[in-house]
């Protein structure tokens, strides 16, 4: 009998190995295919700005040469790269940056003090403004945008920088996601820290705010990536290059009758390169914060 | 250092009561264990005490001073939680040092504070770690450092030893006994365990369903339970019972199975009859039973008998041979007997 059945077992065992062997191939050969429809744009994109004359990239794209450079130039970088004048892209480069770094800078403190005290005040109607700020998640930007210029503009607000910093900084989903992390962690911390004397703002900078490293690095990048992106919001309430960021910029290139392709392609790399750098800087984070909110929210 | 009243303590959440009128007076430098079932409300009262739970009704006394509508931070009281509840991402001597800190004091008195507890609970060592390089007995001695660096009036214990394993857990009782011997500050211990409260406690409080079902020292608990409850809960093997009534010099069982009595009772009606394991011997001139477990634990034997169809435990201190299924004569120490009324009272 057992004589029998072993060999019967082994020849499975070996089936099954196999049969998951070639799922493995399957599988990797899905994922190269996805990853090389990723990144050839930006392979090519990264190619072209090296490229010196505009009409050769036009020619190259469509064959094997848009992904070849022979003599490569950073010519094209440093006729977009100025600080001001036409082509200012170092300016508006600059510009995107300080927006950035301001916006996630206060979105990080007004956004965890605020998911802080809905998790752990002791305010009346905690659950009922949760849920008003998740409403509020509901809401497209575009429907508000048009009352909001206006506000902006009687405020005598635009083309500053802080137009474009101070309306994004409080999000309801990020306050959702600081009160999800402050949430789950253990009642007795409080409790503790509330006996050792610490005051509630205390409790939230000492003990709460330290350890809650994962959000913090989640909500910078969604927040990072949110701002340099913004788009609509910048054009409708800039006028002048003093506060203009690098994505509006580029779309100047492609409003006009003949495209600079080789220069709108190093500003575009130039609009890149930061929101990759951090990325990549705070990728583990990015996947393991999100990981960790997903199995314990 | 300072006493702790409980005068008539009440606490409902929402319209379910939680602790009944609960009153008690806690002597300055006393150890006192709150013991009872899970969920009796023994946290309850000690998150009252630190002012982590409001208060329904009642006062509650320390040190002479209304504390009722006192925060918990002004109490002047120290608790160890269950969990430790040690801050992850401080050092040990940061974790001991937070409360120092945030009083303002110095860093030179902090950090002499913060040395001098670590001495006392062997810490020195560890002080540059975080809580999670440290096994679990350790963490439970900063919880302790945290709570003894303050220097508190009172402290609050609740289930510190109930996430350590047995050995480690008689361990750190005998050297929380000794710290309060040492700094004699009131304590106030929660705990389920009943070993616990025994080997710790001045004196015990034994709670049930949010309400006191006894007060007194360890031995006097033990030796005088006032209801069953207390009776079977204090002491393991438990506390023998069996119903029945009294018929002249005998308790006799359910089973029709004779019990003798003290020749002197005079007591009100007695409807069940309580005897430890330890005070029932094999003799005999005692009353029938057969033999259905016998356990040896190296230092005493423990026997379960059936008495008619009644169960009865067994605490013999010699080694005995005794096989399952075998007849034997048990007699009960009748010195010794609880007797209880129908209603679980203690009658004798
Ligand atoms: N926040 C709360 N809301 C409602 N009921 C509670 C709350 N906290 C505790 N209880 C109830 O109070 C009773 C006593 O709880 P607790 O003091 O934690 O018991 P113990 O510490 O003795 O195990 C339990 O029945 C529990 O369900
Ligand atoms: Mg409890």
């Amino acid at each position: 009998m057992s004589d029998l059945a072993i060999p019967t077992l082994q020849a499975e065992a070996q089936r099954e190995r196999s049969a998951i062997g070639s799922l493995r191939l399957i599988q990797t050969a899905c994922i190269l295919v996805i990853a090389l429809v990723i990144v050839s744009p930006l392979f090519m994109l990264l190619i072209a700005s090296l490229k010196d004359d505009r009409f050769q990239i036009l020619a190259d794209m469509g064959s094997f040469r848009a992904f070849w450079v022979s003599n490569p130039t950073l010519s094209n970088f440093a006729e977009v790269s100025n600080l001001s004048g036409e082509l200012a892209f170092g300016r508006y480069l600059l510009n995107s940056l300080f927006i950035l770094g301001c916006t996630v800078g206060a979105g990080l403190i007004v956004n965890s003090m605020a998911g802080f005290v809905l998790a752990w005040g002791t305010l009346r109607g905690r659950a009922l403004v949760l849920s008003l700020v998740i409403a509020l998640y509901v809401i497209p930007q575009e429907s508000i945008i048009m009352p909001l210029v206006i506000m902006v503009s009687r405020a005598g607000m635009t083309d500053t920088f802080a137009v474009q910093i101070v309306p994004w900084v409080a999000s309801p989903l990020y306050i959702f996601l600081f009160y999800q992390f402050f949430a789950q962690l253990p009642k007795e911390l409080f409790e503790a820290a509330e006996m050792d004397g610490a005051s509630v703002f205390r409790i939230y900078r000492s003990i709460f705010l330290p350890l809650s490293l994962p959000a913090l690095a989640t909500v910078s990048i969604l927040m990072g990536i949110e701002s340099w992106n913004q788009y609509l919001w910048p054009i409708l309430v800039t006028q002048t290059d003093y506060a203009r960021p690098i994505a509006v910029a580029i779309a100047t290139f492609f409003g006009q009758d003949s495209i600079y392709w080789d220069r709108a392609m190093a500003a575009s790399v130039l609009m890149m390169i930061p929101i990759l750098a951090l990325y990549l800087a705070f990728q583990r984070w990015f996947v393991s914060s999100f990981v960790g909110s997903a199995v314990k929210g | 250092m300072a006493s702790v009243t409980i005068d008539q303590v009440r606490k409902q959440y929402g319209a379910v009561p939680v602790i009944h009128d609960i009153s008690m007076n806690i002597e300055d430098g006393e150890f006192v264990t709150l013991v009872g079932p899970s969920g009796c409300g023994k946290s309850t009262l000690l998150r009252m005490l630190a002012g982590l739970e409001d208060i329904s009704g009642g006062e509650i006394r320390i040190g002479g001073r209304v504390v009722n509508d006192v925060a918990p931070k002004e109490r002047d009281i120290a608790m160890v939680f269950q969990s430790y509840a040690l801050y992850p991402h401080m050092t040990v001597a940061e974790n001991m040092g937070f409360a120092l800190k945030l009083k303002g004091e110095d860093r030179a008195t902090i950090e002499k504070s913060v040395r001098e507890a670590a001495d006392i609970l062997a810490l020195a060592p560890l002080l540059d770690r975080l809580p999670k390089q440290l096994s679990g007995g350790q963490r439970q001695r900063v919880a302790m450092g945290r709570a003894i660096v303050r220097q508190p009036q009172v402290y609050l214990f609740d289930e510190p030893l109930s996430n350590l394993d047995a050995k480690l857990r008689v361990t750190m009782r005998a050297e929380i006994k000794d710290l309060h011997q040492r700094l004699k500050t009131t304590t106030v211990y929660v705990t389920h365990d009943q070993i616990e409260a025994m080997t710790m406690a001045d004196r015990i409080v034994v709670m049930r369903g949010g309400k006191v079902e006894q007060i007194g020292k360890p031995l006097e608990l033990y030796d005088r339970p006032a209801n069953t409850f207390v009776a079977t809960f204090i002491g393991s093997p438990a506390m023998n019972l069996f119903e029945g009534s009294i018929m002249d010099s005998l308790f006799v069982t359910r089973d029709g199975v004779g019990l003798p009595m003290p020749a002197d009772y005079r007591g009100a009606m007695a409807e069940v009859y309580g005897i430890r394991p330890e005070h029932l011997t094999i003799s005999e001139t005692g009353v029938p039973a057969t033999v259905v477990v016998v356990e040896p634990t190296g230092s005493e034997t423990h026997v379960l008998v059936k008495l008619g169809s009644a169960d009865a435990n067994l605490v013999l201190k010699d080694r005995v041979d005794l096989q399952p299924g075998q007849p034997v004569q048990v007699a009960p120490d009748r010195a010794k007997l609880h007797l209880f009324s129908a209603q679980g009272i203690r009658v004798n």
